[in-house]
């Protein structure tokens, strides 16, 4: 073997190697990767997703690796998580299943007025989808971006799925940060639009609430979201399945599954998936960042959507709701009712808001759920 | 030298003639249609062609974009652009006339503020059934509750 046979097959052996096809644009996503890994790890910033999509966003900016390409028309180990994931739209619908065998619909129950407050918690949603479509997105990436104000994850998933995957991983990551920094970005603005004396207003104890009507409120709830946003339902009917089975309690087993191992099985398919979307060549535009600008706005003015519509409808009621709990409409389960909690207790140390709060804070599930399901009628 | 004038003419002659393909706001026109309306917004056109033949026509010259849908309704074909094209909608009137209808709208925020508006106020009704639904059960379930703890208490 001559010298010049040794080099080129030493250079043969290096160009498979990631160092020689390495682009300097995967630098900033390892940053991104990073920055997501080290908010979830030190800030525990939902750490049960931002972990696994900051370890996907990191291990897919190497050039070369096989995570989330084809070869020979077979999808790579992270494609596949992705294709039936969530293309197939599996996960949310699942995250949906055990997130519903964890709720207690019982605050919700108890004051059914608070339904209202999560409908209007979703005014950024719609405001968001105005500016994003001023920005030249185009309608189906308008209603993506909007939903992430909404503050719910699975459902910001499902519709971006739906109608602009290739935003998928700004959308989610959006989402799930903002999510994550709800007690930074609601006061302020809790502050600013309610007065001393409406922050001190005292909530009469809520009523208990039977096992019947427990039982029946799933029922219920599927049937009228089957009815009037069909398109909605693979979602909320497993969110109310898991309900059913929790409240039912004779599938203690199902139960457990749903709220514990499944979901967690699921919860490390979704987060890797949607990190492993976020490729340097894909994300390294100013469509991202736009996402995350907008994102912030669409949280504000769905908190103050929420307590708008609480102040709307003080206007009509005999008995008073503090205000604050309005921000909890946005759906960000339990993080927005604490704040409620801990903004209340701040205007009065002895007035708990924090299961008043859980009302919207649930109603806020179905209102962006429901808005979901008005975007998706939009378009299919 | 004079080969290639006489070729750049020709060109310039040939070019505008395949880019000035009849089309209204970026979309596609039927050629040979009598023009019944005209604005800045919006044309109204018939053809001497049947509702098939359009859609057909249509259909072809839209398969590239992907942010278009297509809507039957009882009277009209409804084409409809959820991408940033700046035309909206292309109605194609149905008919066993050998005649068919197109009309072409352009973009506009009408139709986009009046449908979030209305999606908007269309969450508030969901969840208000919802109210109104939970607060019947409720109703029913805590008298059958009151009129089980009543038997119980008289016997």
């Amino acid at each position: 073997m001559t010298f010049n046979e040794i080099l080129d097959l030493l250079n043969g052996i290096m160009r498979t190697t990631g160092v020689f096809n390495f682009d300097p644009k995967v630098i900033v996503m390892w940053a991104i990767a990073s920055l997501f890994i080290y908010l979830a790890i030190a800030k525990k910033y939902e750490p049960l997703l931002l972990l696994p999509i900051g370890f996907g966003i990191f291990i897919v900016n190497f050039p070369l690796v096989p995570m989330m390409g084809f070869e020979h028309g077979r999808p790579q180990l992270l494609q596949f998580f992705y294709h039936y994931g969530l293309e197939w739209e599996i996960i949310p619908c699942v995250i949906f299943l055990g997130l519903g065998a964890m709720t207690d619909f019982g605050p919700l129950i108890a004051n059914p007025k608070t339904l209202l407050i999560g409908a209007g918690a979703q005014l950024g949603v719609f405001i968001t989808f105005t500016g994003t479509v001023l920005a030249g997105f185009t309608l189906k990436e308008a209603a993506s971006v909007g939903i992430i104000g909404g503050a719910d994850g699975p459902t910001t998933v499902y519709l971006t799925t739906l109608l602009a995957p290739q935003l998928l991983g700004a959308n989610a990551l959006a989402a799930y940060s903002y999510m994550a920094m709800v007690p930074l970005i609601q006061p302020p603005i809790m502050r600013m639009m309610t007065s001393k004396e409406e922050r001190k207003i005292r909530m009469r104890q809520l009523r208990p609430v039977s096992k019947k009507e427990k039982m029946l409120f799933p029922m219920v709830t599927a049937g009228i979201i089957a009815l009037l946003v069909p398109s909605v339902i693979p979602l909320m009917g497993m969110f109310m399945l898991g309900n059913l089975m929790k409240e039912s309690e004779v599938v203690g087993r199902l139960t457990e599954s749903a709220q514990g191992s499944l979901m967690n099985i699921v919860t490390i398919f979704l987060g890797v998936s949607v990190g492993a979307t976020m490729y340097a060549d894909k994300f390294l535009s100013w469509k991202p960042l736009f996402i995350f600008g907008l994102g912030l706005v669409d949280f504000a003015v769905c908190t103050i959507g929420g307590i708008l519509t609480v102040k709307v409808m003080n206007l009509f009621l005999k008995e008073k709701i503090n205000p604050l709990i309005g921000s909890a409409g946005v759906s960000a389960v339990p993080m927005a009712a604490r704040v409620s909690q801990v903004e209340g207790l701040k205007a009065d140390k002895t007035n708990h808001l924090l299961m008043h709060a859980m009302g919207p804070n649930l109603a806020g599930v179905i209102g962006s759920a429901a808005a979901a399901g008005m975007f998706i009628a939009m378009f299919h | 030298m004079k080969k290639y004038v006489i070729l750049l003419i020709g060109l310039a002659f040939l070019i505008p003639a395949s880019v000035m393909a009849e089309d209204f706001l970026e979309a596609p026109v039927i050629p040979g249609g009598k023009v019944l309306l005209k604005t800045d917004s919006r044309l109204e056109f018939t053809v001497p062609k049947g509702h098939r033949e359009v859609l057909r026509y249509y259909k072809d010259a839209l398969k590239k974009l992907k942010d278009i849908r297509i809507r039957e309704w009882k009277n009209d074909t409804y084409i409809e652009d959820d991408g940033n094209l700046p035309w909206h909608s292309i109605t194609i009137s149905k008919g066993d006339t050998s005649e068919t209808k197109i009309i072409i709208v352009k973009d506009n925020w009408t139709w986009i503020l009046g449908t979030l508006v209305l999606r908007f106020v269309g969450v508030f009704i969901v969840l208000l059934l919802l109210f109104l639904a939970m607060g019947i059960s409720g109703l029913i379930i805590s008298k059958s509750v009151a009129r089980a703890e009543a038997k119980k208490a008289s016997a």
